[in-house]
């Protein structure tokens, strides 16, 4: 899937009388739905942080004034923890936009205003934009927007937006959008050594007490910016007025400016909060509790896992039927009526026919299966319920390599694996990266791979699942094995992880997210699956693939154990596994594979060839060479490992 | 300032220029600025304290001299533990003055007492005591690390154990930090604590680092009245005696 490109595809038409618009806030606090509200375009939405990694721009018209509005990924401080933070930070720095929108999510009111105190440090116009004031409505608390207001001084707007409430008083205030008022002053020594800074900092540059703040607490990444901007002179200079500085105070800079400022965060928290004696007992809470316990939690995701595998098997499997009845049917009998055989016939309704293969293929089979499958995804992705996997599967994650913050990633490889792999980028150890990225694009089943792998195995039954899916999981755990062998070692990486609160869903926002990720499937996959199977039909027409299939044979008969008409399925994986899992499906009905064929089907396009956009995020991430390698690497993994779980299934239970 | 405080001053900078393996007469100099005096470096060469190397040029401390250091370091950031964390104080003023005037023993209790903190607040390591090795715990120690709180429990944040600055940061930012109240919800596969009304999970090495008191709270409302009381009582009593001073 490449939703990735959906999400970076950034056309902005700056020119410099529009106005810039750029929503931040702390990670998962309903900044991408802001975003659509307010420009009416279509960002992934989810119910857990990382979802945006990328910037997205798009222009539109608030009350009759043009603006660009920039969504952004997470930010907690201006100080920077993660790449993704130091992309916004940049981004603010640089672009300087005309206004800021912040999104607070109401139930981590204290959490944000440090990011708040920050912003209006560096005194922008700012908005808050409140959101899910409803959760805290029903937890018993109450947060005065108008005290918020008074105090800051910025105009705060409430709203719910899921449900696109607040919207209207939003878009009403940006044209009030105010510098805002901070009373922030340190100590008269720490002061003093800001206003050191300060002076020694080239005059042009902007944001000069914020820049001076951040050399005191020593940021890495600052320096290294200040250095390619100014050159190294101009660092040292600085380095040695920072040390000086450090050396003069025998407190820490850091813990004296953090105090200031929790100090300032807590009042102001307190003053515009009010709580109510009693919180009603929240069901929420304790499912949440439950879905990562290590005893319940397992049983909760099998009875997921369950209940969408028999969803994607009977509900698509009914839609596929009745679509073939209505449409499929007809459209072919038509044709051979009017085409009754010879070459049109064959181009289109034939074996490797362009509308049989091709558009059917999509529409017909695919389609009710991704439909169901995405439904079921995304209300699991926005009850919050995935990234409570990252706490169940940790240990085992420990065991192969994985620590800290690459557990997040691979668990969001679930979703989209070009996604979960562009996530990578935050992590500092090389081998944490490798290893994740590698497991993310080897036995990994995508979502939409999990749709059509779920159907196939409806055709067989459960057990078929369980054992296919188990040796996935067992490959996946080996390969994360060897590589943690392979790899040297280095530092681990701190694994602190912000669990999102579990939401009861809005059937709308699910419905929304379902139906964008079926039209950009059907815009993206349609033309590629109409020209795999044209290059199909023309591999037949010419007699290369009979030729490749004689030469494959020793492979994909002998060590695979399959048909040696698999071998369609392996082309058609080259260019969408969607289109490669119809054809299995079309296989399995017709009675071409038998139990164990179609288990070792499912487990080798699982893990052959990573997608298209998956390879462009992995020499993206590793480097062009280093990506390519590994691409080839997992293609032979898969051959290799395919062919062992075949003969061990066949000598356990036959064929 | 008396001679004893004097010549303690220098012992603690030489510490803090063996933390940076710097030992150059010419750093000492230029920390000490203007109180630099000849004669007490001469007076703690002849205690064999320090030693004096490649003509003058280097300075470092002798065995008995680290020794000693070490004691004065020790109590040094104890104090600071104490006092800007669990009292909320200023606590530059006081610890400055706190390591010449206490015994060892002393030292040992409030190491005891705080559950053998291993940084400064400003992250900088605490010298083993006796007490930490033997790794004490008298019924009166009131700072446990939040990984032994039952499941469930609450308990209120007396200071963070941390390797870095980025990693307080991050702490920080999830508004973990001294005075918060924290629940441990879960310890297995990974912990999971709650902060403010947010979910956290995160690695034990982590947890083991988050200090907490023992007293369970009764209730959040109350925890908050209790929590205010003894960093305000500390906060004032600093004030009030540095207004003293003046």
């Amino acid at each position: 899937m490449s939703e990735k490109e959906k999400i970076q595809r950034a056309d902005s038409g700056s020119s410099r009388s529009v106005k810039k618009i750029a929503i931040v806030g702390l990670p998962n606090t309903g900044k991408s739905q802001v975003f659509n509200n307010l420009t009416g375009e279509y960002t992934l939405v989810a119910n857990y942080p990382l979802t945006t990694v990328e910037m997205k721009r798009t222009g539109c018209e608030i009350n009759g004034e043009q603006y660009e509005v920039i969504d952004t990924p997470g930010l907690h401080c201006l100080y920077i923890h993660s790449e993704e933070e130091l992309i916004v930070r940049d981004m603010i720095f640089k672009e300087a936009p005309d206004i800021i929108i912040q999104c607070i999510d109401a139930n981590q009111l204290k959490q944000s205003l440090t990011l708040t105190a920050d912003l209006l440090e560096l005194g922008f116009p700012m908005v808050i934009t409140l959101n899910a004031v409803d959760e805290t409505a029903r937890a018993g608390v109450w947060i005065d927007s108008n005290v918020l207001s008074g105090i800051l001084d910025v105009p705060v707007v409430e709203s719910v937006a899921v449900n696109g409430f607040g919207i209207k008083e939003l878009k009403s205030v940006i044209s009030r959008a105010r510098r805002g008022r901070i009373a922030l002053h340190y100590d008269e020594i720490v002061e003093d050594g800001i206003s050191a800074i300060e002076s020694e900092l080239p005059a042009e540059m902007s944001f000069k007490r914020k820049v001076a703040i951040l050399l005191l607490l020593a940021d890495p990444f600052l320096v290294d910016y200040l250095r390619e901007k100014y050159g190294q002179e101009m660092i040292s200079r600085l380095q040695k007025e920072v040390g000086r500085l450090r050396g003069k105070f025998r407190g820490d800079f850091g813990l004296a400016i953090n105090k200031k400022r929790s100090q300032w965060v807590a009042e102001t928290a307190e003053k515009a909060t009010k709580k109510q004696k009693m919180a009603p007992g929240k069901f929420s809470k304790a499912f949440g509790r439950l879905s990562r316990h290590p005893v319940f939690g397992i049983p909760i995701l099998a009875f997921f896992l369950v209940t969408t595998f028999l969803l994607v098997t009977h509900v698509a499997g009914f839609l596929d039927k009745i679509l073939s009845v209505v449409l499929l049917d007809p459209t072919v009998g038509y044709i051979t009526r009017l085409l009754p055989s010879g070459f049109w016939n064959e181009f289109l309704v034939g074996d490797y026919g362009i509308l049989t293969l091709g558009l059917f293929n999509a529409i017909v089979t695919i389609l009710p299966i991704l439909s169901v499958f995405f439904l079921m995804f995304g209300f699991l992705e926005d009850i919050g319920y995935i990234p409570n996997l990252c706490v169940l599967t940790k240990r085992i994650f420990a065991r192969i390599g994985l620590t800290g913050k690459s557990i997040m990633p691979l668990v969001l490889g679930f979703g989209c694996k070009t996604m979960a792999t562009l996530t990578t980028r935050g992590l500092q150890s090389r081998k944490e990266k490798f290893i994740a990225i590698y497991l993310i694009a080897f036995a990994l089943p995508c979502s939409a791979q999990m749709g059509v792998d779920m159907a196939i195995f409806g055709r067989i039954g459960f057990k078929a699942f369980m054992i296919g899916y188990g040796s996935l999981v067992l490959i996946e755990l080996c390969a994360g094995l060897v590589l943690n062998k392979i790899i040297k070692d280095e530092e681990k990486s701190d694994f602190i992880q912000e669990l999102p609160a579990i939401r009861v869903p809005s059937p709308k926002a699910i419905a929304t997210k379902t139906y964008y990720r079926l039209y950009w499937f059907l815009k993206e996959a349609i033309p590629i699956f109409l020209i795999a199977a044209a290059a199909l039909f023309l591999l037949d027409k010419t007699g290369i693939l009979d030729l490749t299939k004689m030469l494959m044979r020793p492979i994909v008969e002998d060590w695979l154990g399959l048909p040696r008409d698999i071998l369609d399925v392996l082309i058609l994986a080259i260019a969408r596994h969607e289109a490669a899992a119809g054809l299995t499906l079309k296989m399995v009905d017709a009675g071409a594979l038998n139990y164990v064929q179609c288990i070792v089907t499912v487990v080798i396009t699982t893990m052959f060839v990573p997608c298209f956009a998956n390879v462009v995020a992995m020499c993206k991430q590793l480097g062009i060479k280093t990506g390519l390698a590994m691409a080839f690497a997992i293609n032979i993994s898969a051959f290799f490992l395919a062919g062992i779980l075949n003969w061990i299934l066949v000598f356990t239970i036959g064929r | 300032m008396s001679k004893k405080r004097e010549r303690d001053e220098y012992l603690e900078q030489l510490w803090y220029m063996k933390e940076k393996e710097d030992d150059s007469i010419e750093s000492l100099k230029s920390s000490m600025d203007i109180n630099y005096d000849r004669d007490v470096i001469e007076e703690l060469v002849f205690e064999d304290m320090v030693e004096l190397k490649e003509g003058a040029k280097k300075i470092t401390l002798t065995e008995k001299g680290e020794d000693y250091a070490r004691q004065l370091i020790r109590a040094h950031r104890l104090a600071e533990r104490l006092l800007n964390d669990v009292l909320g104080g200023d606590y530059e003023s006081g610890a400055c003055e706190f390591e010449h005037t206490v015994t060892p023993e002393l030292v040992d209790s409030i190491c005891i007492l705080l559950g053998h903190p291993r940084t400064c607040p400003h992250g900088m390591p605490i010298p083993e005591g006796q007490c930490c090795r033997r790794s004490s715990r008298t019924a009166q120690s009131s700072v446990i690390p939040l990984v032994e709180l039952a499941i469930g429990q609450s308990a209120r944040v007396a200071y963070i154990n941390c390797k870095s600055d980025q990693q307080l940061h991050k702490i920080d930012s999830l508004c973990i930090r001294p005075g918060a109240v924290v629940t441990l919800h879960q310890r297995y596969p990974t912990y999971v604590i709650e902060c403010e009304g947010s979910n956290i999970a995160m690695d034990e090495e982590i947890v083991s680092n988050i200090c907490v008191w023992r007293k369970p709270e009764q209730s959040q409302e109350d925890g908050k009245e209790t929590l205010t009381e003894p960093g305000r009582k500390g906060r004032d009593r600093f004030r009030h005696r540095r207004a003293g001073r003046k």
